[in-house]
């Protein structure tokens, strides 16, 4: 990835962005202003300590949250409403309680402004559902499935419209190790085809040197930028076997010491 | 094997299903017997007696006036019904999705809601006259508030979250009201559905007490008027047969709804 080639487009771009919240004694300042600029196809990881902030830029990039001071661009237009571009997978899943599984993952299609025929949005379900594990499970409900397959079921209801930029707040966070590699490596492979670019937020280091192109540490609230390292591990990455090349290890002790210091701050706060 | 004494024979009877039919049959027809013939010649005119009630209600089967009057009755209530609930779901999930417009307006909304709206019946009877129109009119206003309310409370009681996931997919302002909004809000639009009913039925007889040409309320007030006891009465046996069978009604419903709610 070309570090911001003045000739191409940044897919997205925080101008001295930041967020306070009025809290009952005050303002709590949630993300000191940031500069930051994701390019088209980027797949970009923020990790940090909780409460720095990460979830705050995905909320400023979905245009759920307006920045107090700053801007946030996509496509270089200012966002300033939702932005329909952005599929946005929400720490808390968001399903339907009253839709089974399988009408979850479906509903993005029965919108109008993608409507398909109903065969085809099935099939696609289908094949969904079979590629995140889930087959079995579709006519269950969200109260009768567990978190992580509940998180599952969220991924599959966002990719499966593939939005061309994809925002996910941990979203693996509930699963076990060997289906979070699986889903690690879809993920991969789907974002790769479709050319999608990747704000992803995780507590789990391995897991962003995996994926990511780069990987931005955020320090201990009021949340700012540490550090950003670029990941020039070559793609597409064998996800299982990648965290035990050399370069991987560099990589992971480089970040932690970063990251170290920021999660003892973070607990102290 | 001892002998049993009579009044424990009689309680073990009456535990049993016929038993306590016959029971039943025992008391009504005992009061009926005493209606029939305890009173003298006076209190006959005021208390009129079983058999002519029943007769006089014979006499408006055969006339087909009965038919009329319930009909007029029914055709109040639930066209009242209708209207009411339809435009209190639609407004209720308006001000759902316009919160700023609901709060400018929820005072006058709480002030209207919480306004008997019988008192409004003579103003409807000088607007609309005394016929259909103006109990229609009493009971969809008496309706929509409950409704509205009802709508709002489950409106207000859908995740935001749900709301703005559908938004960043794409969805339409009326593709949230009807994928999230509406299904969301179901439970407490069915529970005001429910006890809008007999506020519908209580305001369409008081709306035909106070002034109608034609309902059951009308019979009951124009015999009354009269000093026609028989009518009166007979009337109000109309009455309490309906609501009997709207009681029934509604319970099936209920318990329709409760089993296919199970199911999801």
């Amino acid at each position: 990835m070309p570090p911001s080639d003045p000739g191409t487009m940044a897919k997205l771009r925080l101008v001295g962005a930041s967020k306070r919240f009025a809290v009952h004694d005050g303002e709590l300042e949630a993300l000191r202003p940031v500069d930051l600029i994701v390019q088209p196809q980027e797949f970009v990881a923020l990790v940090g300590p909780s409460g720095c902030g990460k979830s705050t830029i995905l909320n400023l990039a979905a245009g759920l949250l307006r920045p107090t001071d700053g801007m946030v661009f996509y496509d270089d237009q200012p966002v300033t409403t939702i932005n329909r571009s952005v599929g946005y997978m929400t720490q808390k899943d968001t399903l339907l309680p009253w839709r089974n599984a399988a009408d979850n993952i479906r509903i993005a299609l029965e919108l109008k402004c993608r409507a398909m025929p109903r065969d085809e949005a099935a099939l696609r379900v289908a094949q969904i559902i079979e590629l995140i594990g889930l087959k079995g499970f579709e006519r269950h409900f969200p109260a009768q499935l567990s978190g992580g397959m509940r998180k599952r079921v969220a991924l599959a209801r966002t990719l499966i419209y593939e939005p061309e930029t994809l925002l996910m707040d941990e979203p693996f966070g509930a699963l076990d190790a060997q289906l979070k590699l699986l889903l690690l490596d879809q993920l991969q492979n789907l974002t790769m085809l479709r050319r999608m670019t990747v704000m992803f937020v995780t507590h789990d280091l391995g897991e962003a040197i995996t994926l990511a192109d780069r990987v931005i540490v955020f320090s201990a609230r009021p949340g700012r930028i540490r550090t950003i390292r670029s990941i020039d591990l070559p793609r597409p990455r064998d996800v299982f076997k990648v965290r035990f090349t050399s370069e991987f290890a560099r990589l992971h002790e480089e970040l932690w010491d970063v990251l170290k210091d920021e999660v003892v701050m973070g607990t102290d706060v | 094997m001892p002998i049993a004494e009579p009044s424990q024979l009689m309680t073990r009877f009456v535990a049993t299903v016929p038993g306590r039919i016959a029971a039943r049959l025992v008391v009504i027809g005992a009061l009926l017997a005493f209606w029939q013939f305890a009173p003298g010649k006076a209190l006959r005119f005021w208390m009129s007696g079983p058999v002519d009630i029943v007769a006089r209600l014979w006499s408006w089967i055969l006339d087909g006036s009965l038919w009329e009057h319930l009909g007029a009755t029914l055709t109040a209530m639930t066209l009242g019904y209708g209207i009411g609930t339809a435009v209190g779901i639609s407004l209720g999930l308006v001000f759902g999705f316009l919160p700023k417009l609901h709060r400018v307006l929820s005072p006058y909304i709480a002030a209207l809601y919480a306004m008997p709206k019988i008192a409004l019946a003579p103003l409807f009877i000088i607007v609309f006259g005394i016929g259909i129109e103006s109990r229609v009119a009493l009971v969809a206003i008496t309706v929509f508030f409950l409704i509205l309310n009802s709508t709002l409370d489950g409106v207000r009681n859908v995740d935001r979250d749900l709301t703005q996931a559908l938004s960043l997919m794409g969805a339409t302002r009326s593709e949230v009201i009807r994928k999230v909004l509406l299904p969301a809000a179901l439970p407490w639009i069915f529970t005001g559905m429910r006890i809008s009913v007999r506020y519908a039925f209580t305001n369409t007889l008081l709306a035909e007490l106070i002034s109608a040409n034609m309902g059951i309320g009308f019979l009951i007030e124009y015999y009354s008027g009269m000093f026609d006891a028989t009518g009166t009465y007979a009337a109000i046996l109309v009455l309490v047969i309906m609501s009997v069978g709207l009681t029934e009604v509604l319970s099936w419903v209920e318990r329709t709804m409760a089993r296919g709610h199970g199911r999801a």
